[in-house]
């Protein structure tokens, strides 16, 4: 498999290779797990680290994953959690039914970038207000989620979520509305300060005529303004489909495409300008090739040096679904509609982004009262198991069946391992266990409390 | 940014050194007691409240004229002057008027108003009459769009249950929801102080969670105290707006940082049966109005906050047929704290002069100007931006 190796990878996203310096180590396979999708069972983790990083990122990208390991019944499932979203109109379900995939799929990759896709091109059902919608344009994000930018942007732009959300419809020859214009410019394209207020008012009538009809696209001539208009400096007649290939084609776009991916899977300050540059770079000679970035910083040296091991925070729904995976609660499993509903109390409300800018991210996630909510869900995790019937979780469980000890020092060891990667500092180990009655026979509770603690701990929003 | 409590607390640390880690003495050497921020808080009196007879101008011929049945008799209002009389529920808010505390601002609306609840609210929300000109963000977002926010501080919070309101709603900057005190309370099973590395964390980011952690845990543990303690925050009274109102109090006393706080008071679309109904509302508004800002003031918190009241339009004139009032056009707006010129503001428009086109209330100040005000005198925010074009500030603040 190792001509899957990207050709020509650009010199400072030079490949991986494992060192006295930076081992393949249970800390990198959680890093690996953590960014590029919702965390690792240990099995998966004892898994790659047997068979070394790049054959785990060619599973990865061979989409073989997945808890169950059977996709044909994990598409049954999905779909029908969907459909009876549909046919319920609760958006609840429609949450759960991501949830579900982002917990179960083969292919976990795509769901973190379809993840990715919503927040770039965010779209909030406040405005919809319309499950089909919002499901088919989730469904675009996924289906394009690794594909070439262009065959993305070109679905999600004359889809019918995006047409309403931006008022498409109202945008008519002689009375532009600028709304997709801008975020088309500013947002899912060029990026701030490399467009001029003349070319949004001009992007805009290039794009009268889009419309929608009976909740599906449509292009009026009657209302597409044919004249002259001069965009980002070329004057053309231009249509929509002319004002997407010159964003396309502007180098700026592929310059945020870069920042968008290096934003998604590097942590905070690891990355120079330099590097976004030369991310851009590669992207552009291999049109807007999303899959082939993606691959280029998974496999880099730059991707599992120190500097970028913890050095995010976890967005809501990785921290929440990644507990919930990393914990393998699978009988029965916890509601996917109850952790749907946790991620919103956390901040991060599926299918309801803030607005068009998408969830601000970072440091952000981080309040006062988001810190206090993430303390309690990984108390309510642990204390009922997120299932109907609350049932306490069995944390001596997963060492028992991987072979581990069953004290309460090797049980907060392998917990510390499994959801922070590493061994706690011994301070802080000290202090957790400081609450345990007695080392050597602690009660079910006592090491339930450990760990939600441990998920609770600040080291544990970072991944 | 850091609070001055924060500062206070990294003080005590840097007396600590050099037992305390190296990130956490770093940060309290670099923090610097500011100047407190002052804090808006909104409250939105949903469904249309009947200025006319909540701020009565009861000399006016035309009042008798159009309420019958909904005629309040002068001899029972609460005296303002010689032609205006409070509701007689409002005993709270006219001690607040006494003290200098509340203004009421009368005749505001837009021109051409409408007379939808969701036309005219997004009127208010946005700041913006025309649809054509509204992007989904609302007058508050686009403040705090506009201004710095410390990293990790919600801008605006909103306490209540439901949608967020589009006020709140920026291109950029969002706002957080709070349903109750519960969200704040941590379980039982987390319930202790959070753990800290002898070690510094390996990153400025890790000293970033780890300082919200310990915040956090602290205000925490705080409000468990409250919540435990028999000796509750005195005077509030047991109604909903009163809860959300001691919420937001106890917010700005753990200074978590938001510059507005919004909620909502539902209940005013008094079609039928206005009497009744309407007082409850008006008694409920203005104990928790009173109790809030007393409970601040024993806190010495006051002086940095403005309430501002506002309801998305006026009732009609006239009653109709069941009790009741329909949709009108201006209204009344409040402003509370120690920081107003108390009293009336604004011009009461004549109940027999009505607007010809419409049959109702003359609006005599436009509510972008009040806004206006809030922005330019208060929040220290340019309103040009927010408002998208200039409203000349009304005299309703102290100092102008």
């Amino acid at each position: 498999m190792k001509d899957r190796q990207p050709s020509n990878v650009p010199p400072c996203w030079s490949r991986y290779t494992p060192s006295a310096e930076m081992p393949w180590d249970v800390r990198r396979v959680v890093h690996l797990h953590r960014r590029a999708t919702f965390a690792a069972t240990w099995r998966e983790v004892r898994r790659d680290l047997e068979e070394g990083p790049q054959a785990s990122i060619d599973r990865l990208l061979a989409a073989k994953g997945g808890m169950h390991g059977e996709p044909d019944r994990f598409a049954q499932t999905a779909d029908a959690l969907a459909d009876s979203a549909m046919g319920s109109g609760d958006p609840g379900r429609l949450k759960a039914w991501w949830v579900y995939r982002m917990l179960n799929s083969p292919d976990p990759l795509t769901e973190r970038l379809t993840l990715l896709w919503h927040n770039h091109f965010a779209t909030s059902n406040l405005k919809i207000n319309d499950l089909a919608i919002m499901r088919r344009q989730n469904e675009i994000f996924r289906r394009h989620a690794r594909g070439r930018f262009g065959t993305l942007l070109r679905a999600v732009v004359r889809d019918p979520a995006m047409l309403i959300w931006l008022d498409a419809s109202v945008n008519r020859k002689g009375h532009p509305n600028e709304n997709l214009a801008r975020e088309l410019m500013e947002l899912f394209t060029l990026g701030i300060s490399q467009y001029t207020e003349k070319d949004v008012k001009e992007a805009a009538r290039s794009l009268t005529g889009w419309t929608m009809e009976q909740g599906a696209f449509r292009e009026d001539p009657s209302q597409h303004d044919d004249g002259a208009k001069t965009i980002l400096a070329q004057t053309g007649q231009w249509n929509a489909e002319d004002l997407v290939q010159l964003l396309l084609d502007h180098p700026a776009t592929a310059q945020r495409l870069a920042w968008r991916i290096c934003d998604l899977l590097m942590g905070e300050g690891t990355v120079r300008s330099a590097a976004v540059a030369a991310l851009a770079e590669g992207l552009r000679a291999r049109n807007l090739d999303i899959g082939w970035a993606v691959e280029t910083v998974l496999r880099s040296q730059a991707f599992f040096a120190p500097a970028n091991l913890g050095s995010r925070v976890l967005e809501p729904v990785a921290y929440v679904v990644g507990a919930a995976r990393a914990l393998e609660l699978a009988k029965p499993a916890p509601s996917s509609m109850v952790l749907a509903d946790w991620c919103g109390r956390l901040g991060q409300d599926l299918f309801y982004p803030p607005n068009v800018g998408g969830w601000p991210g970072g440091r952000s996630w981080i309040s006062p009262h988001t810190m206090i909510g993430r303390a309690n869900f990984a108390a309510a995790l642990l204390e009922t198991g997120l299932v109907r019937q609350a049932r306490p979780v069995d944390v001596l469980a997963l060492p028992k069946c991987y072979g581990r000890g069953e004290d309460v020092g090797a049980v907060l060891a392998f917990y510390s391992e499994l959801l922070l990667g590493s061994v706690l500092d011994p301070t802080v180990q000290e202090q957790l266990l400081g609450s345990a009655d007695s080392r050597k026979s602690a009660t079910p509770q006592t090491l339930r409390r450990i760990v939600a603690r441990l998920l609770a701990s600040a080291e544990a929003q970072l991944g | 940014m850091l609070s001055r409590r924060n500062f206070l607390k990294n003080a005590m640390l840097l007396a600590l050194a050099p037992n305390i880690p190296g990130f956490l003495a770093q940060t309290a050497r670099a923090a610097k007691p500011e100047k407190d921020r002052r804090i808006l808080v909104v409250i939105q009196l949903d469904g249309g409240n009947d200025g006319i007879n909540t701020v009565v101008p009861f000399k006016d011929e035309g009042y008798t004229k159009h309420r019958k049945l909904l005629c309040l008799p002068a001899e029972a209002l609460i005296t303002v002057n010689d032609s205006i009389g409070l509701h007689p529920a409002l005993t709270e808010a006219s001690e607040l008027l006494n003290a200098g505390q509340l203004a009421m601002i009368q005749g505001v609306g837009y021109p051409n108003p409408n007379r939808s609840h969701f036309e005219s609210m997004a009127i208010w929300q946005t700041g913006r009459l025309q649809r054509g000109e509204r992007n989904g963000s609302g007058w508050i977002g686009n403040t705090l769009d506009s201004t710095t926010q410390a990293a990790g501080a919600a801008g605006a919070v909103f306490v209540g249950g439901g949608q967020l309101p589009d006020a709140l709603r920026g291109r950029r900057s969002s706002a957080s929801a709070l349903t109750s005190a519960e969200d704040l309370v941590l379980s039982e099973a987390v319930r202790t102080k959070p753990m800290v590395a002898a070690q510094p964390a390996g990153n400025d980011l890790a000293a970033f969670v780890q300082r919200h952690a310990l915040d956090a845990y602290a205000a925490a543990s705080r409000m468990a105290e409250v919540a435990h303690s028999k000796q509750d925050v005195a005077g509030y009274p047991p109604f909903e707006l009163a809860a959300r109102l001691k919420l937001v109090a106890r917010l700005i006393k753990e200074d978590l940082g938001a510059r507005v706080y919004y909620t909502v008071q539902p209940g005013y679309d008094t079609h039928a049966g206005q009497a009744p109904n309407h007082a409850r509302l008006l008694r409920e508004w203005s104990g928790a109005i009173k109790a809030f800002l007393d409970d601040l003031a024993a806190a010495r918190l006051a002086e940095r906050v403005l309430v501002l009241c506002f309801s998305e339009f006026g009732r009609t004139v006239r009653e109709n047929g069941s009790g009741g009032t329909d949709h009108g056009t201006a209204g009344t707006v409040f402003l509370a704290g120690p920081s107003v010129q108390a009293g009336l503001r604004g011009t009461m428009p004549s109940l027999l002069d009505l607007d010809e086109r419409h049959g109702d209330l003359k609006v005599t100040l436009d509510f972008r100007r009040i806004y206006a005000t809030l922005l330019d005198r208060w929040l220290e925010c340019p309103s040009d931006a927010v408002l998208g074009g200039r409203f000349e500030p009304v005299a309703l603040l102290q100092g102008g």
